[in-house]
């Protein structure tokens, strides 16, 4: 066993400690008095000392030991909380975040001091407790006493069983080492080690006991051994000896300074006082075959629990499922099985009383199973967006102090459900709007005040579930997109023409700032206060199968609608006819299919469009812009199918529907280049592929 | 994937030879994926001319293009030997390469494969990793990515 094994733990653990001393930070910036928040600070600035420490990442260990000094003082109400610290503070977890993703790439912490982050915490420390130098030695002898009397707590409770090692049965030969080890002045400890029960990954926490003692000296017996505890078969505390040249402090501290360890009991062995012992021990045998078979019981209950947290899986690309879904996907896998078995029987019953109306009925059925199937492998695959949003309050704060604007983060549905692959790529669109939003968004404090808005800007990130998408809105109460200013520069550029610019809204206005060619000029920020990579946003989000439309009230603020698809994988599709070619669109953009008489048709700036029920909507020949081999026909109506995009629509002309059905969308890979109307393919029944068209591009 | 760690260890790498048109083209075996028959090809509107679309493998979809085409070769007349061959350079991404036939595998050492001239001007000797030498036939060895992946702006 080495450390490496751990390292996954380690990192997971680390990032979840850092991610809620981020938010316990923010709660006490604003609430300098609230104790619980404090003790939570502490505790995890604690366990990320001990982690660090045991897997040998000194430099961590330092920068969270001079951290967790500062959080002891604040704790002890010696110091206050001020704008400073908290800054000071927050470049620790930065850099302490620098060791992870170090860590991350390559196991190994790096080289980076941090001495500057150190000596300002020292300062702190100092100006803090008003003390000269001695300040420092003074803040260590302090968690010391607090170990200590810890340690004087802990003693008075040991009555109730915790000193489990006194019941230790040595061996001749451990005796032998025993007093061996006295002859040497070492020190023989025993230890009874208890660890939180809540704790997911004992034999983890136990090795790393384990790694921390033997640093100290020579670990002689464990009960159980040492093979038990790696398989984690034990309850939730294991008794070990340890013959050591360190002090019982030392010995202790390394103990608790592993996470998640509940409770440590300690004392020295003395060999006489133990052959009593082992009489008294030989007297209590007559109950101890009950008691076994009871430690029988328990373990298995053991052996389950760990089953379960085999569902909690420790490498990078994973997902944690509920047991309760993989149950529900077993079921669904046995109903899938039986309904099999169904179709074999019905094609087994040889000739004329073949049962039609039976097939039909097990097709049903298999049906049904395979739609219950998609959605429950589905929701397997679902994250709360909670993961992604929760870095934001912090960005926002840094922002608060960069661009000197006073303003404030409000989130909702940070729970709603989005596919993992989508919450893996969503979070720099996010973050990108909401930088904007903070940056060109939101005016100065002074103008708010003088526009007679509320001095503290707004940013509103609500997240819900809508139908078969998730739309994500980014609002702002800021100063909105001027339309005038946009334009002009669209002009100015060559973006569009004065003819378009006259016959443009608003709304097409704004949709220009989507346009790579203006997010890559310089000023347009000034301009406009918007525009900077925009197009990139967009891209992400339409690579996501998803759009992204925009709002604005100049003066008032704007609004930033991310429509996400809840699965990416399957979709419901129409299958059209486009000569010999069959193509899919996807039944989320179709609005409806219409009849058109052919003499309907009315021309626009020679474009053809249709007027459906007082809309006028363009026509496009899709057989025409996919160059397919035209067939002959002789039809006077046409086969329009409507897509819409937001408020836009348009018409599709095909030669023929096939029908709706359920296809898995697979990649065309990135090697082809076909300007995005292609959106991927699937394969049909009968082996064949069949490419997705996407309808946004279209309209 | 056993004669992936074969080339390695050997005194030189192993090639599948192809035929196209007149010529020999030899590819590195470390590369190939699979040698599949010629198979109904779905058309993919706009893309690169020298893309013929792509096909099912197994319910995989493989994008499948033209070597003929690339090479500005005359256009491919699919007979009972023209083969697909399977590429992976990653493992998320296969590519099928449309040749005439498939002809055997050579074992290729060092010092019978000369590196072409580089001339900056001709794009497709970036097509080429050299030619070796095999029993009185010179075979051009394709730098496969070269010719897998797009430089020429569409």
């Amino acid at each position: 066993m080495d450390v490496s094994q751990y390292l996954e733990i380690f990192i997971d653990e680390t990032k979840e400690h850092l991610q809620s001393l981020n938010e316990q930070l923010l709660i006490l910036e604003k609430e300098p008095d609230n104790t619980d928040t404090i003790n939570e600070i502490f505790r995890a600035a604690h366990s990320l000392k001990g982690m660090a420490g045991t897997m040998g990442y000194k430099r961590m260990q330092r920068l969270t030991h001079d951290m967790e000094n500062v959080f002891s003082e604040i704790r002890n109400g010696k110091m206050s909380v001020s704008a400073h610290l908290v800054d000071v503070l927050f470049q620790g977890l930065d850099a302490l975040e620098g060791y992870l993703a170090q860590i991350q790439e390559n196991a190994n912490e790096g080289e980076e001091d941090n001495e500057e982050i150190i000596q300002a915490l020292n300062n702190i420390l100092e100006e803090g407790l008003g003390g000269g130098n001695q300040t420092k030695p003074a803040a260590s002898a302090e968690t010391k006493t607090e170990i200590k009397a810890e340690a004087v707590h802990i003693a008075e409770t040991q009555s109730n069983g915790l000193e489990k090692y006194k019941d230790f049965v040595f061996a001749d030969y451990e005796r032998h080492a025993i007093e061996k080890a006295f002859e040497e002045k070492q020190n023989v400890f025993g230890l009874t080690v208890s660890i939180v029960e809540t704790c997911l990954l004992k034999a983890a926490r136990a090795f790393l006991v384990f790694k921390a003692l033997e640093e100290m000296g020579e670990i002689i017996k464990s009960v159980p051994d040492v093979q038990d505890i790696e398989d984690e078969k034990f309850e939730n505390d294991f008794s070990l000896v340890l013959l050591t040249k360190c002090s019982y402090d030392e010995v202790r501290n390394a103990v608790l300074n592993v996470s998640e360890v509940k409770d440590l009991a300690m004392g020295t062995i003395e060999l006489e006082k133990e052959e009593e012992e082992k009489k008294e021990q030989q007297a209590d045998s007559n109950q101890s075959p009950a008691q076994s078979a009871a430690v029988q019981a328990k373990k298995e209950k053991n052996a389950a629990a760990a089953a379960k947290q085999a569902a909690k899986p420790v490498v990078n690309r994973s997902v944690r499922v509920d047991i309760e879904k993989l149950d529900v996907l077993m079921n669904l896998v046995s109903e899938l099985i039986i309904a099999k078995n169904g179709l074999v029987s019905i094609g087994a019953s040889e000739g004329d009383n073949k049962n039609y109306s039976g097939f039909n009925e097990q097709i049903e059925y298999l049906e049904r199973v395979t739609t219950n199937l998609h959605e429950s492998v589905m929701k397997v695959r679902m994250m709360p967006i909670e993961s992604v949003v929760n870095k934001f309050p912090r960005m926002i704060r840094d922002l608060t102090k960069k661009l000197n604007k006073n303003m404030e983060l409000y989130m909702s549905g940070e729970d709603t459900e989005l596919d993992r692959t989508v919450i893996d790529e969503i979070g720099d669109p996010l973050m990108h709007l909401l930088r904007n939003a903070a940056d060109h968004g939101l005016e100065s404090n002074a103008e708010r005040v003088a526009m007679g808005k509320p001095e503290v800007g707004s940013i509103f990130l609500n997240a819900y579930q809508d139908g078969n998408n998730v739309v994500i809105e980014v609002k702002d109460d800021g100063r909105g997109i001027d339309v005038k200013k946009v334009k002009a520069k669209a002009l100015e550029k060559g973006t569009i023409s004065h003819e378009q610019a006259e016959s443009m809204t608003d709304q097409d206005v704004i949709e220009l700032l989507f346009r790579p060619s203006f997010s890559t000029a310089e000023k347009i920020s000034d301009v406009s206060g918007r525009g900077v990579g925009l197009d990139v946003v967009k891209n992400k989000i339409e690579g996501l199968g998803g759009d992204i439309e925009c709002r604005s009230v100049l003066g008032e603020g704007s609004k930033f609608i991310i429509r996400l698809p809840l699965t990416l994988a399957i979709i419901q599709a129409l299958m059209v006819e486009l000569g010999a070619e069959k193509y899919a669109i996807p039944l989320g953009s179709i609005q409806t299919i219409e009849d058109i008489p052919s003499e309907d048709i009315k021309y626009v700036q020679t474009r053809e469009v249709i007027n459906l029920r007082g809309k006028v909507i363009p026509l496009i020949r899709l057989g025409d812009i996919l160059d397919v081999e035209p067939i002959e026909k002789e039809d006077t109506n046409l086969t329009v199918v409507i897509v819409a995009k937001g408020d836009k629509l348009a018409g599709l002309v095909v030669d023929n529907l096939i029908g709706q059905q359920e296809i898995v969308i697979k990649s065309i890979g990135k090697y082809i280049n076909n300007n995005k109307i292609i959106s991927g393919a699937t394969i049909l029944g009968d082996g064949e592929v069949a490419l997705i068209i996407d309808a946004n591009i279209l309209v | 994937m056993g004669e992936n760690t074969r080339v390695t260890s050997g005194e030189g790498k192993q090639y599948i030879v192809v035929g196209l048109g007149t010529e020999q083209y030899g590819i590195d075996i470390q590369f190939i994926d699979n040698i599949v028959r010629m198979q109904r090809i779905t058309r993919v509107p706009k893309a690169q001319s020298y893309f013929k679309g792509v096909i099912n493998l197994r319910g995989e979809i493989i994008p499948v293009m033209s070597m003929r085409l690339k090479f500005g070769l005359a256009a491919d007349e699919y007979t009972n030997a023209t083969r697909i061959i399977i590429i992976k350079l990653e493992p998320q991404s296969a590519i099928g390469i449309i040749v005439d036939e498939v002809k055997e595998v050579v074992m290729l050492s060092e010092d019978v494969i000369e590196k072409p001239n580089y001339d900056s001007n001709d794009e497709k000797i970036s097509y080429l990793s050299g030619i070796g030498k095999h029993s009185g036939n010179l075979i051009s060895l394709l730098n496969i990515a070269a010719v897998i992946i797009e430089k020429e702006a569409i």
